[in-house]
C-alpha cells in the first residue's frame, strides 16, 4: 500500500496568497494513500526540508508531493531531500501550484480546487512511481580526435595533458591545418607559424597521444564511453620506420609541376612530397595520383635515390580498430570554390587570387618568402584590391550567413601589404566591418588610421583585364551609390568558409546532424555549444560554424573539458529515465514483436536488436532493447510501440495513464 | 444558472511548453483557470490513447503541446508527434468526433504570453460549444 | 489454375517447400484457405474470382510454421502484405516461396522480395473508384451524420476480434487491447470500448495497411471497418507520400518525419 505524504509550500504569499493552504491540506488527507498531509511557509528552507525528512522516517511514506513551485526549479532539492532520508528520489514528485496556479488565476475557490486536482493527479503518479537508479555505464579513457588542425590539436594536447590517451586523425600527410598557412594572424600579426609548430611538435612527441596522418575515419560503433572505431590509414607508399625524413627522394622526383596543396597552388611540389618543411610527421607520401610509376609503371627515382631503402610502391592502406570512449570532431572548413564568381573572373585572371593564396604569399615560408608578387609576372602590385564578403551573406550564392573571419583577416592582408610595399596603394570593398572581438576593432582603426588602406563601402558587380590592369567596378554605397572604378594589380577575394565536403558523410557516420549548409549541429547553440546530439561526441572549430583561431581554441579546450569530465570516473553515471522494452513469461518471453519501428523512429539510434534463444541456443525470436547508455529518455519510441512493449521510466503508461484519470 | 465552465486537460513536453508555462507564472500573466496539465518529457512521448482517456475522463477539449519545429530538446520527438496528430486528427474527424475540441500548439519556453492566449482561447472555444455530450454519454455507458 | 497445379506440385515434389497454402473448395459456394502437404492433393487447389481472402495472415501462425516451408498464392494484396511484413521483419526471403498470381490469374514468376517489390511498383496502388467513393460517400456526411453513422456501426461490434484475426499486420502476441496495466482499450462491448478499440486498431494500422478488406469481410456483423484503415491509408500518401507494402525496407510513416511536414492545425 502507498503511504504518500503531502507537502504544501505557502512560499511565503506566493502560493498561500491565492490558494486556501488549509483546504489543499485537508483535500489531500482525504485521497486515497495519502497518510500524511501538512503545510510550512518555505518547504525549500532548512526547517522545510526537516519536515519532510522526519514525516518520511516517523510516518514510514512511500511517496512524496511536494505541492509548490515549478519541478524545474526545485525537483532536485527535494529529490535530494528524499534521498538523504532513505527515501529513492524517484519517489519524490511536485505539484506545481505556484507556476501553473497560484500566480496565474485570482484568488478563488476554482483556484484552490486546481491546487487540489494537481495534488491529487500527482499522487496518483506518485503511487505508482518505482525507485530508479541511475544508470552506470563503464568508460573506455580513450579520446578520439578527427582533424589535426589547430582545433584538434588544443583538444588533443589539453585531453592528453589531463592524462588522457588520444588517438588522432588526421586526413592529410601532416597535422597543422589551415593555420600552418596563415602568415601572421590577426589582431597581434604574430607569426602563425611560429605559435603552431611547437604545438605540433608537441602532439608528436606527447607519450598520451597517438598520431594517424594521412588517415581517415572509416566507421563508429557503439555508444558514450564505448565507441568502437575503423580508421583507414591510407598507404604512404614509404616505410615511416625506416623514412629519416631526409628529403632526398623528393628532390629527385622529375615531377616538379604538380600545384602544391599546401601552398594553395600558388606554389609547386613534386609527386613525392611532404607537404610543408615543419610537416608533423615529417615524412613525404606518394601522391599516387600524378606519380609516373603508379601511372605508367616507370620511374622509381625516389627509390633509387633513398639512403633508407624506404620507398614502398605495394604498400597497403590499413585498418585500424580502436576503442574510445568519447570522439572529438574537429574536421575544419574548406575556402569557398572561387568557380563561384564568374563575375570576379577568378580562374580566368591570374592576378585574381582568394584570401588563402594571398596568406601564402604573404608568409616568410611561402613561394615568394613572403614577398608580395602577382601570379602572372611576379612584379609587385603598385594597387591591390579586397573584397570582403566574397560570397558571404549572399542569398543568391546560397549562402546567408557571416563567414566571420573575412573582415579581420581583410584588413591584415591590406596592412601586410602595406608593410611589405610601403608605396602600394590597398583597397578593401566591405558591406559592413564587424570586428566584434579582443582588440579587433583596434586593429580595423589601424589599418584605415595609421596603415592609410582605403576602405569602400560597397560591392564590387565586375572585375575585368585592361592594359595588364585589373578594372575592379564597384558602387561608394556611403557616397549614394557613386560608381567607383579602380585599376588593380592584384584582387583578392574574401571568399566565404564552407563545410568540408564530405561534411554530410561523416556526420552520418559520426550520427550527428547537420545544418543546411553541413556544419555539423551542436546540442543546444547557446548551453551546450560543444556536445553533439550523440552523447560522447563532441565539437570544436569551423566544422560547427566560421570562427576564429581564438574561438576555435577556446571550444577545443571546452570541448577537451567535457572531454576530462567524462573521463573522470570510470563509470559513467545517466538520469535513469529512459526507455525499456517489457519482458513477459514464456511462451511469449518479449512482449515485443521485433517490428523495429522504434529503431527507426529513435533518434539518438539507442534501439538495438537482441536475440531470445533457447538453452540449447535456438533462436526464438529478435527483439528490441534500448542501450540505457544512449537512451536520452523523449519516449517517441512508447508512444509508437503498438504492443506497449516499451515503456518509460518515470514517464511509465501506468503513471501517465493514472495522471490522466485523475484530472 | 451559471455559466459552464469547461474542463480541459493539457499534454505538454518538459522543456518548452511546460517551461513556457511556467514563465507565465513568473510573469504573472492571468488565465483561465480550466486547464490541468500533465508534464511528460516531449511530445514524442504523447500516445494518442491519453487524448482519448482525457476525454473518457470528462474533459470538454484537450490541448497538445510541446517545441516549434527544429527547436525540440530530443532534435525529433516534435516531428514524430506531428505525424501522428495529422492522422489522428484524419481519424477522428472520418469517425466525426469534433476535432474543435482537440486543440495543438507550438509554445517554447519563451512564449509565457502565447501559453496564455492559447488556454484562454481554447477555453472560450469549447465553452461555446458546451459540454462534450457525445463523449460524456460514450463514456458514461462505459461505466463498468 | 493449372500452371499453379504444376508449380506447387513441383514444389512439394523436390521437397522445396513443406506446405503450399491456397485457396480450395469449402462448404456450399464458400472458398477456404487449404494447406497442401502432399503433391496430389494439389488438384484441390482452385483459383478463382471468389479467392480474396489474405493468405498472408497464415504466414506468422505458429500452427502454420510448423508445417515446415511454405509456398503461398499470392495476389497483389497478399504480396502488398509480405512486403510489409518483411519490412517490419516479421518475413525474409528464405521463409517462403511466392506464387504471385496477376490479376488475369496468371502465374507470376517472382523470385524473392525484391522482385515482389519490382512487380508491385510497377501496379497501380490508386484507390478503384468505386473505392473512393466509399470514402466520399462518408467525407460528405456531417460530422454530426458521420458520428452517428459510425456509433450505428460500432453498436452492433461484440469485440470477436475477427477483423484481427483476419489481418496479416495484427500479429502481435499480446494485443494492446489486452494490455491491463493500464487498461487502455475497454474490454467490454460497448459503445466506448467499441470506439476505443477501433480507433487504436485504424491508427495501429494507419501506414502499415495494404487495404485488401479482410477485416470488413471478417467481421460477422458486416461493420466497413476496412474504410477507416482505407481512409488512413490515402492520407498516409497524400501527406507523406509513402504507401504500405510496396518495399521490404522499413519506411513507416510514423517513424519517419520530414521537417517541412504540412499541417494547418497546429497553433
Amino acid at each position: 500500500m502507498s503511504r504518500i505524504g503531502v507537502f504544501l509550500c505557502h512560499c511565503g504569499e506566493n502560493i498561500a496568497g491565492t490558494v486556501d493552504p488549509g483546504k489543499v491540506v485537508e483535500a489531500a488527507n482525504r485521497i486515497p494513500g495519502v497518510v500524511h498531509s501538512i503545510d510550512y511557509k518555505y518547504m525549500c528552507s532548512d526547517p522545510g526540508q526537516s519536515l519532510i525528512r522526519e514525516a518520511i522516517k516517523e510516518k514510514g511514506l512511500t511517496g512524496v508531493i511536494v505541492a509548490a513551485c515549478s519541478p524545474r526549479m526545485h525537483e532536485p532539492t527535494f529529490r535530494r531531500v528524499c534521498a538523504e532520508s532513505g527515501l529513492n528520489a524517484f519517489l519524490c514528485e511536485m505539484a506545481n501550484v505556484r507556476e501553473h496556479c497560484s500566480w496565474v488565476h485570482e484568488k478563488s475557490e476554482l483556484t484552490t480546487a486546481k491546487a487540489i486536482d494537481l495534488v491529487r493527479i500527482m499522487v496518483e503518479k506518485a503511487k505508482r512511481n518505482r525507485p530508479l537508479f541511475p544508470i552506470k555505464v563503464p568508460v573506455t579513457k580513450t579520446a578520439l580526435v578527427l582533424g589535426g588542425g589547430i582545433a584538434g590539436i588544443q583538444a588533443s594536447l589539453d585531453i592528453a595533458n589531463a592524462g588522457h590517451k588520444v588517438i588522432l586523425v588526421e586526413r592529410d600527410p601532416s597535422i597543422g591545418g589551415h593555420m600552418a598557412q596563415l602568415s601572421e594572424t590577426f589582431p597581434t600579426l604574430d607569426c602563425s607559424q611560429c605559435i603552431l609548430t611547437p604545438r605540433m611538435v608537441e602532439v608528436a612527441q606527447h607519450p598520451n597521444i597517438t598520431l594517424h596522418t594521412y588517415s581517415e575515419l572509416e566507421s563508429v560503433d557503439g555508444f558514450i564511453g564505448n565507441f568502437k572505431v575503423k580508421i583507414r590509414k591510407k598507404a604512404r607508399g614509404i616505410d615511416e620506420k625506416l623514412c629519416t625524413g631526409c628529403g632526398v627522394c623528393a628532390q629527385k622526383c622529375p615531377l616538379k609541376k604538380i600545384p602544391s596543396e599546401f601552398n594553395a597552388a600558388m606554389g609547386m611540389r613534386t609527386a613525392i612530397y611532404t607537404p610543408f618543411p615543419q610537416a608533423v610527421p615529417n615524412k613525404p607520401v606518394i601522391d599516387k595520383k600524378r606519380c609516373t610509376y603508379y601511372l605508367k609503371g616507370k620511374c622509381k627515382a625516389c627509390e633509387k635515390a633513398c639512403p633508407a631503402e624506404a620507398i614502398r610502391f605495394d604498400q597497403p592502406d590499413e585498418i585500424i580498430e580502436v576503442e574510445t570512449g568519447a570522439i572529438v570532431c574537429t574536421t575544419g572548413f574548406e575556402v569557398l570554390s572561387t568557380e563561384f564568381f564568374p563575375e570576379y573572373g577568378y580562374g580566368k585572371y591570374k592576378d585574381v587570387i582568394n584570401g588563402l593564396q594571398f596568406e601564402r604569399l604573404a608568409s616568410a615560408s611561402g613561394p615568394t618568402l613572403g614577398a608580395i608578387r602577382r601570379p602572372s609576372d611576379g612584379k609587385e602590385p603598385e594597387t591591390v584590391v579586397f573584397i570582403a564578403c566574397a560570397g558571404s551573406r549572399d542569398p543568391a550564392k546560397g549562402i546567408e550567413y557571416c563567414s566571420k573571419i573575412c573582415c579581420m583577416y581583410t584588413a591584415k592582408h591590406a596592412m601586410l601589404y602595406k608593410h611589405k610595399v610601403h608605396q602600394g596603394t590597398p583597397y578593401v570593398f566591405y558591406m559592413d566591418i564587424r570586428a566584434g572581438g579582443k582588440m579587433y576593432e583596434e586593429f580595423v582603426r589601424r589599418a584605415i588610421e595609421e596603415d592609410g588602406v582605403k576602405y569602400i563601402r560597397g560591392r564590387v558587380s565586375r572585375i575585368y583585364e585592361q592594359d595588364g590592369k585589373l578594372i575592379v567596378k564597384g558602387a561608394d554605397t556611403l557616397l549614394g551609390a557613386q560608381p567607383v572604378e579602380i585599376e588593380a594589380d592584384l584582387v583578392v577575394l574574401a571568399t566565404a568558409m564552407v563545410a568540408n565536403s564530405g561534411a554530410e558523410e561523416l556526420a552520418k557516420k559520426i550520427h550527428v546532424s547537420y545544418d543546411s549548409y553541413h556544419f555539423l549541429a551542436e546540442a543546444h547553440p547557446k548551453l551546450r555549444p560543444v556536445e553533439t546530439n550523440t552523447a560522447g561526441i563532441f565539437l570544436a572549430g569551423a566544422c560547427q560554424a566560421p570562427r576564429d583561431i581564438p574561438e576555435t581554441v577556446a571550444q577545443a579546450s571546452g570541448a577537451a573539458s567535457k572531454v576530462a569530465a567524462l573521463f573522470s570516473a570510470d563509470e559513467l553515471s545517466r538520469e535513469p529515465v529512459i526507455a525499456v522494452v517489457h519482458r513477459t513469461a514464456p511462451p511469449i518471453f518479449s512482449i515485443c514483436e521485433g517490428c523495429f519501428m522504434c529503431e527507426q523512429a529513435c533518434p539518438f539510434q539507442a534501439i538495438e536488436r537482441e536475440e531470445i534463444k533457447t538453452r540449447d541456443g535456438k533462436l526464438i525470436k529478435v527483439v528490441a532493447k534500448v542501450n540505457p547508455g544512449v537512451c536520452q529518455g523523449c519516449g517517441t519510441c512508447v508512444a509508437l510501440c503498438r504492443a506497449k512493449a516499451l515503456d518509460l521510466q518515470g514517464f511509465s503508461n501506468e503513471q501517465v495513464y493514472a495522471e490522466v484519470m485523475a484530472v | 444558472m451559471a455559466e459552464f465552465e469547461p474542463k480541459i486537460v493539457a499534454f505538454v513536453c518538459n522543456w518548452c511548453t511546460y517551461a513556457g508555462a511556467d514563465l507565465t507564472g513568473t510573469s504573472r500573466i492571468k488565465y483561465a483557470h480550466n486547464v490541468r496539465m500533465i508534464r511528460l518529457p516531449c511530445t514524442g512521448r504523447i500516445d494518442f490513447m491519453l487524448l482519448l482517456k482525457a476525454f473518457a475522463r470528462g474533459a470538454d477539449g484537450v490541448i497538445v503541446s510541446g517545441c516549434h519545429p527544429g527547436d525540440c530538446h530530443y532534435t525529433a520527438g516534435n516531428y514524430h508527434a506531428r505525424r501522428r496528430w495529422i492522422l489522428f486528427r484524419q481519424l477522428l474527424d472520418f469517425l466525426g468526433f469534433d476535432t474543435q475540441r482537440l486543440h495543438f500548439a507550438w509554445v517554447s519556453a519563451a512564449e509565457g504570453a502565447k501559453w496564455a492566449e492559447t488556454v484562454n482561447s481554447v477555453v472560450e472555444e469549447v465553452r461555446r460549444l458546451g459540454p462534450f455530450q457525445n463523449y460524456q454519454q460514450l463514456a458514461r455507458a462505459g461505466i463498468e | 489454375m493449372d500452371q499453379l497445379r504444376k508449380k506447387a506440385r513441383e514444389l512439394l515434389e523436390s521437397g522445396a517447400v513443406k506446405t503450399v497454402i491456397g485457396y480450395g473448395e469449402g462448404s456450399g459456394k464458400a472458398v477456404r484457405a487449404v494447406f497442401i502437404r502432399q503433391p496430389e492433393q494439389t488438384e484441390k487447389l482452385i483459383l478463382d474470382e471468389r479467392c480474396r481472402q489474405n493468405l498472408a495472415v497464415y504466414l506468422l501462425k505458429p500452427e502454420v510454421k510448423n508445417l515446415g516451408k511454405p509456398a503461398v498464392v499470392a495476389r497483389l494484396p497478399v504480396l502488398r502484405s509480405i512486403l510489409e511484413l518483411a519490412a517490419e521483419s516479421q518475413l525474409a526471403d528464405e521463409q517462403m516461396v511466392i506464387l504471385g498470381i496477376s490479376p488475369d490469374g496468371q502465374l507470376l514468376d517472382l523470385a524473392g522480395l525484391k522482385a515482389v517489390a519490382d512487380y508491385v511498383s510497377a501496379q497501380s496502388l490508386e484507390l478503384p473508384p468505386p473505392e473512393r467513393e466509399q470514402l466520399e460517400q462518408i467525407e460528405k456526411k456531417s460530422p454530426a451524420e458521420r458520428w452517428n453513422f459510425w456509433q450505428e456501426e460500432f453498436s452492433r461490434c461484440v469485440k470477436c476480434y475477427a477483423c484481427r484475426a483476419s489481418c496479416p499486420l495484427c500479429y502481435c502476441s499480446r494485443c494492446a487491447v489486452e494490455c491491463n496495466q493500464p487498461q487502455w482499450i475497454s474490454s467490454a462491448s460497448h459503445a466506448r470500448g467499441n470506439l476505443e478499440w477501433h480507433l487504436v486498431r485504424a491508427m495501429h494500422l494507419a501506414g502499415r495497411c495494404v487495404n485488401c478488406g479482410d477485416c470488413a469481410r471478417a467481421c460477422p456483423v458486416g461493420i466497413p471497418l476496412n474504410l477507416l484503415t482505407r481512409k488512413l491509408g490515402e492520407e498516409v500518401f497524400k501527406d507523406f507520400g509513402l504507401r504500405a507494402g510496396t518495399t521490404p525496407e522499413l519506411k513507416y510513416a510514423l517513424a519517419t518525419f520530414l521537417p517541412e511536414d504540412q499541417e494547418d492545425f497546429i497553433r
